[in-house]
């Protein structure tokens, strides 16, 4: 499990894998103001990484990898 | 090359060849069904066998010719003539890959990411083919159908001066600075999650750009209506990667990328100051290029050619830069490279050709400007006539013969014979050369002939040798069908067993491999069913519950040495003996006597079997006694070493190839015999006093161990007593029979030549004891003996 959901935040761990996406899709459904931390992530599916774009929720840590950081921050901060 | 990609070239070449027979044939009767489905298969044979190698190109074009022809099949779509041009030159494009990829000397297969663009339009233009018919119907294609290639997600052409100016002023900077900077736009397509494809990996991939941009290709959706797994991204990055490196990365989706070489702005000043050519310059540029072009046309090959080359190519750049031409540094330098790499400077030849053409249309109106936008100078696939058909044909047409020829293998065989006969009748040169000393007295003419002898030898030998070479394979060719026949066989017996090759490469000649295959089939299912235990019987023994099946082949001196060894239960030497008292085999006395390793040597006499039921996999007695005589029959033996419990190995050895023979010439009763080097150890002399008779039979003691002796000429059933020299010393030929040694006493022993060793034929045939016979230089004819059956 790549997900780990915590009252208003979702912890991200290492690898979000493509079925994470429909967890994260789900949660962010159910919870529009949650929060995502991304700090322990080093990669995250495609399909992740559109839920995130659709969703625009608000990212409580950025990614330590700091590359996957500059592409994420690309896409969410237009 | 591994031998797999070899062979896909070479059964490509041949496809792609009877796919133009049959196209044409085709064209001629556009009905015939049958034609259309032996077409079929083949491009879907072809097609089948490009996707075993990292050829995507290849694949793609040929999977969308097999669309086209699955639809001309169906009758979707007739067969016209336009059809057939697509297909035909989908084939060249293929047969030009073919030929690249044989060019090359590397293992893997090269890279053909450069052919990406080809590749899909030529696909796209096939699939336009196939559109059009669906579109129509089948009865208005009398008119050319347009080939719309699928317009591919084109957005507007870079908006570059959209980014903000402080990147606009870097991208610029690095530009100038000859960074080869890429626009890339990558639309993932929206099933692309599905197919297991990971988009935003392939995009990190990439390495950090100098800008970037994610976006999507449509609004997002309410959440509550997204579908997380449709992909509409879209990737936008502007990347210090050259082209070619964006190509290869993105290779197997080229219809989803875009990839723009961005060129640095024209400096507004230089370039429309800067004047045309005037024609001084265009002369003293001919002058230049036809002198470089001398240079390069020079044959011969000079160490410092590659120097050479360098020259000429800095001389080339200098002098279109003087033109202000733009000269591709890259394709230059791919050109110098593999001109240093071939020795030839045909590949900079090719290069100043293309270039040339190329600047004769540019000429005229003066060199293009440089810093000309990039469209310019290569335009993108969109821009592209629809209609124009892509030609690959020129190589195609240009090379009329392959690199493999197929022989018939009795010209090969004839080839052998008569370098046989050669290096037996170059052996009369030294008697001549005897004689021109001994009877004529000439002894200058003697060393002369000597000489000549020597040239003609080199040269047989080298011309034997190459001969040889066509004739060999690998032991591979044998050694495929086991992985299978191991794994069934396993299965069936209900035990594990991994196998193991080891140099599969080894080579040897047709005749010795081919004679291999069926007593390799034997002694591998001799071990799968005897040699190695069910999984239980493993672990009981302590032994890891999978067997091991070890086969290698290696080559040792001029033999091939094949080795099959099992970690099995290994062979009882007692069990042997007893089934062999058992079936009669030997007498009370041999059961005794026998030590283990001759009784294990037991399992290879005829009708000998310890399996106690017959299996359909061996134990009907027909096995190693075969396996024996398949492998004596072409001068090869087999020797047997077991450890009760620990395994079995089995060892084959085999001359290289079979058509000439090295014998020894012995003397006896007055005649001159051959004898097989490989059957002699030793050549000693033996004084008659150190020739014992124990129990009647002739001995002698050699380096403190009992050798029997047997004089020749009891042998051969001559009344004639052996003839020692004058120290009383007799001639013995140690030779080896199986395991044993054994001396012949001859009369005397001669020099060693090779000979074509024919066997007896006619009434001749029935005799035993000898292998065959020969011609030697002086015209004699020599019998070769075979020691093992003149025993």
């Amino acid at each position: 499990m790549a997900l780990e959901f915590k009252k208003v935040t979702a912890v991200v761990s290492e690898q979000m894998t493509v079925e994470d996406a429909e967890i994260l899709l789900d949660w962010l459904i159910k919870h529009p103001r949650g929060r995502i931390n991304l700090s322990a992530c080093t990669h995250l599916h495609a399909a992740n990484l559109q839920v995130l774009m659709a969703a625009r929720p608000r990212i409580s840590a950025w990614p330590r990898h700091a590359p996957l950081a500059a592409w994420i921050k690309a896409a969410l901060t237009p | 090359m591994n031998p797999l990609l070899d062979q896909f070239i070479t059964e490509g070449r041949d496809i792609l060849q009877t796919i133009g027979e049959r196209l044409l044939q085709l064209e001629d009767t556009p009905d015939d069904s049958a034609l259309m489905g032996e077409l079929f298969r083949l491009v879907h044979t072809l097609k089948g066998n490009s996707g075993l190698f990292d050829l995507p190109e290849m694949t793609r074009v040929l999977h969308a010719a097999e669309d086209l022809m699955d639809a001309v099949r169906d009758g979707r779509r007739p067969f016209d003539r336009p059809v057939a041009d697509r297909l035909l030159e989908a084939m060249d494009f293929v047969l030009a890959l073919i030929d690249e990829i044989g060019d090359s000397a590397e293992a893997a297969p090269p890279n053909t990411a450069r052919h990406a663009n080809d590749a899909l339009e030529l696909a796209n233009a096939l699939r336009g083919l196939l559109a059009a018919a669906q579109a129509t119907t089948p009865t208005a294609t009398e008119t050319e159908p347009a080939a719309t290639p699928a317009p591919s997600p084109a957005p507007a052409a870079m908006p570059l001066e959209a980014l903000p100016s402080r990147i606009q002023q870097e991208l610029t900077q690095r530009l100038e600075a000859g960074e080869p900077l890429c626009w890339l736009t990558y639309e993932p397509e929206e099933e692309c999650f599905f197919k297991g494809e990971d988009p935003f990996h392939q995009i990190l991939q990439l390495g950090e750009p100098c800008w970037r941009r994610v976006s999507s290709r449509e609004d997002w959706p309410p959440l509550a209506e997204l579908d997380a797994y449709r992909c509409i991204l879209r990737f936008e990055a502007i990347l210090n990667t050259p082209a070619e490196a964006l190509h290869e990365h993105f290779r197997y989706i080229p219809e989803q990328v875009r990839i723009i070489p961005l060129q640095p702005p024209a400096p507004t000043s230089a370039s429309s100051s800067e004047p045309p050519p005037d024609a001084e310059t265009t002369w003293s540029f001919n002058v230049v290029l036809e002198a470089q072009r001398e240079i390069l046309g020079l044959t011969d090959n000079p160490p410092w050619l590659s120097g050479r080359l360098r020259a000429v190519a800095t001389t080339l750049e200098a002098a279109f830069a003087s033109i202000g031409q733009v000269v591709e540094r890259d394709a230059l330098e791919q050109a110098l490279h593999s001109a240093d790499a071939s020795h030839s400077s045909q590949p900079l030849l090719n290069w100043l050709d293309e270039q040339q053409r190329r600047g004769d249309t540019q000429l005229p109106t003066a060199a293009s400007p440089p810093g000309a936008p990039a469209e310019d100078i290569a335009p993108p696939p969109e821009a592209q006539e629809p209609q124009e058909p892509i030609k690959f044909g020129r190589r195609a047409e240009d090379r009329l013969a392959g690199h493999t020829l197929k022989v018939d293998q009795a010209k090969v065989d004839r080839l052998m014979n008569l370098i046989g006969e050669m290096v037996v009748t170059k052996n009369a040169l030294p008697y001549l050369a005897n004689r021109a000393e001994e009877v004529f007295g000439t002894r200058e003419l003697a060393r002369e002939i000597k000489a000549q002898y020597g040239i003609i030898n080199r040269i047989a030998e080298e011309m034997q040798d190459a001969i040889m070479q066509i004739r060999m394979m690998p032991v591979s060719f044998v050694l495929q069908r086991f992985p299978r026949l191991v794994r069934d066989t396993a299965r069936k017996l209900g035990k594990e067993v991994r196998l193991v090759m080891e140099g599969e490469s080894t080579e040897a000649d047709k005749n010795i491999i081919e004679a291999l295959a069926d007593p390799l089939v034997h002694i591998v299912r001799n071990s799968l069913d005897h040699g190695l235990e069910s999984p239980a019987e493993r672990s009981a023994a302590g032994k890891p519950t999978e067997g091991r099946l070890t086969i290698s082949a290696r080559q040792e001196s001029d033999r091939v040495v094949i080795e099959i060894s099992d970690d099995g239960r290994g062979i009882d030497p007692d069990r042997i003996r007893r089934k062999a008292y058992e079936r009669g085999l030997i007498g009370e006395p041999e059961l005794e006597r026998l030590t283990d390793q001759e009784a294990i040597n037991l399992v290879f006499a005829a009708g000998f079997s310890t399996a106690e039921q017959v299996s359909d996999l061996s134990g009907r007695g027909v096995g190693m006694d075969v396996v024996r005589n398949a492998i004596a029959c072409v001068n090869g033996a087999v020797e047997l070493h077991s450890q009760l419990g620990q395994g079995t190995r089995l060892r084959l050895s085999l001359p290289l190839s079979m058509a000439v023979t090295n014998v020894m010439i012995i003397e006896s009763a007055g005649q001159r015999f051959g004898v097989p080097m490989d059957r002699v150890a030793e050549t000693v002399r033996v004084a008659r006093n150190d020739i014992r008779t124990i129990k009647r039979r002739l001995t002698t003691v050699l380096r403190g161990r009992l050798v029997p002796l047997v004089t020749l000429n009891d042998l051969l059933a001559l009344t004639i007593e052996q003839v020692p020299n004058d120290d009383d010393e007799f001639a013995v030929l140690v030779v080896r029979i199986g395991a044993d040694h054994l001396g012949i006493i001859v009369d005397d022993c001669r020099e060693t030549v090779d000979i074509i060793l024919k066997p007896l034929g006619g009434v001749l045939a029935g005799l035993g004891g000898y292998a065959g016979s020969a011609l030697l230089g002086d015209g004699s004819v020599l019998l070769v003996l075979n020691p093992r059956e003149l025993l």
